[in-house]
């Protein structure tokens, strides 16, 4: 009996609120009242509600410089790849004006003295300061590379052949775009030191001065590979190179 | 107190993030699990209960919908549920087996207030924030199974 007496009540609550809950819900739509109650009720919960705010604005702000940090990475990444294709776009266009300029004024110089006992190292041509020979200038033959100049006066100049063991210039195989270092052995060789092994180098692939030599501009024919000289332990292979010139015989040379 | 508390919890929540996200009603939670726990069998205790629940939503409302009734109606209804479902089982037989009963009553604390205002105003992102509502509220319910049952083996 006092169970269902208590049920009934339960019930009857229950109800009761349910009305008072449609009634509010009813009401409380079109007046105004409502709006200064929601209002105060916001207004005291603004006081606990207070450390969430603050955390929550920290956390926004964290996620915002996060953002901003990566947004700036991708900026600095952008500017470097813009930075490295204007170097490369500079590079190309000097190259060119080197070009134009060698273009526009091949001249060609006698080889007055190449000497027994440096044989393979040096020549000297009838060319010198008052003809605009300058240190480190390209000297051809045959349109091949044959060496630099490495020392001027005032009418004559010496040149460093390819076939000087002193000799170093990068260069590349244009095949494969494969980076190494064209020196001479002093005995008449060239060679291309440097290039990682097995990255299938054939002989006939040709090979010429590379962009990041600093004097000589790149693309300058130097000959081709004649063979593999020496496989070192270290990973890197030795090729000899064929100069395109005839580094025997030539009584001038283009500069 | 523990109500009070458990309201105050859920508030903070909710505007900590700022409505990205729907917080689970930890306040019908804490009420429902006070119901279950009890075994006295006193009348008070449910009364207690229907108006805890009307005060809870109206106060929920005025906060966070500006029309007091949405929760209101949902909180009073669960609470009604629960009491009518949990009268039917005897007291002696509430402390094994009761599982399965439990979560369902707790579930529906989490699925009955915001399908209300969902189902009176629609809209597609009401039906998203409260299906994420019940997904987040799942950790929270079996939490509540975990200490309930805890309490029951105890109480053995």
């Amino acid at each position: 009996m006092d169970n269902t007496r208590n049920t009934t009540r339960e019930w009857v609550h229950g109800l009761i609120a349910l009305i008072l809950g449609l009634f509010l819900l009813g009401i409380s739509s079109g007046m105004g009242v409502m709006k200064s109650i929601v209002d105060l009720w916001g207004s005291i919960l603004s006081i606990p509600e207070y450390p969430a705010v603050i955390m929550r604005e920290m956390f926004i702000e964290w996620r915002s410089w996060s953002r901003d940090k990566n947004t700036l990475n991708d900026e600095v990444r952008r500017l470097r790849n813009e930075n490295a294709k204007l170097r490369l776009d500079l590079a190309k266009f000097n190259s060119e004006k080197i070009y134009e300029s060698s273009d526009n004024e091949i001249r060609t110089a006698r080889v007055t003295l190449r000497a027994p006992m440096s044989w393979w190292s040096e020549i000297r041509i009838d060319r010198g300061e008052q003809d605009k020979i300058t240190q480190g200038l390209p000297v051809f033959s045959n349109g091949y590379l044959i060496g630099r100049v490495s020392s001027v006066s005032l009418m004559s100049s010496w040149a460093e052949l390819i076939t000087s063991p002193s000799f170093m210039i990068p260069a590349v195989i244009e095949e494969t775009r494969e980076l190494g270092v064209v020196a001479g052995d002093g005995n008449g060789s060239v060679l291309l030191r440097y290039i990682p092994a097995g990255r299938g180098i054939k002989t006939g692939m040709k090979v010429s001065t590379a962009m990041i030599g600093e004097q000589v501009p790149p693309g300058l024919p130097i000959g081709q590979i004649s063979g593999e000289f020496a496989a070192g332990v270290d990973g890197y292979t030795t090729y000899r190179i064929e100069p395109g010139a005839d580094m025997s015989r030539f009584y001038t040379v283009s500069y | 107190m523990t109500l009070i508390i458990l309201w105050l919890i859920q508030d903070l929540l909710t505007v900590f993030t700022g409505g990205a996200m729907q917080i689970p009603s930890l306040f019908m939670l804490g009420l429902v699990y006070r119901l279950l726990i009890d075994d006295s069998n006193d009348e008070g205790v449910n009364l207690w209960g229907i108006w805890s629940a009307f005060a809870g939503g109206v106060l929920w409302d005025l906060r966070w919908i500006g029309i007091p009734g949405f929760f209101t109606l949902g909180y009073v209804v669960v609470v009604l549920a629960v009491i009518q479902v949990w009268g039917i089982i005897p007291p002696q037989g509430r402390s094994s087996g009761t599982g399965l009963i439990v979560f369902i009553l707790m579930e529906i604390s989490q699925l009955i207030p915001p399908l209300l205002p969902v189902l009176i105003l629609g809209g597609s992102a009401g039906w998203r924030f409260f299906l994420m509502q019940q997904v987040y509220s799942l950790p929270a319910i079996l939490f509540c199974i975990y200490i309930y049952n805890r309490k029951v083996r105890n109480r053995k």
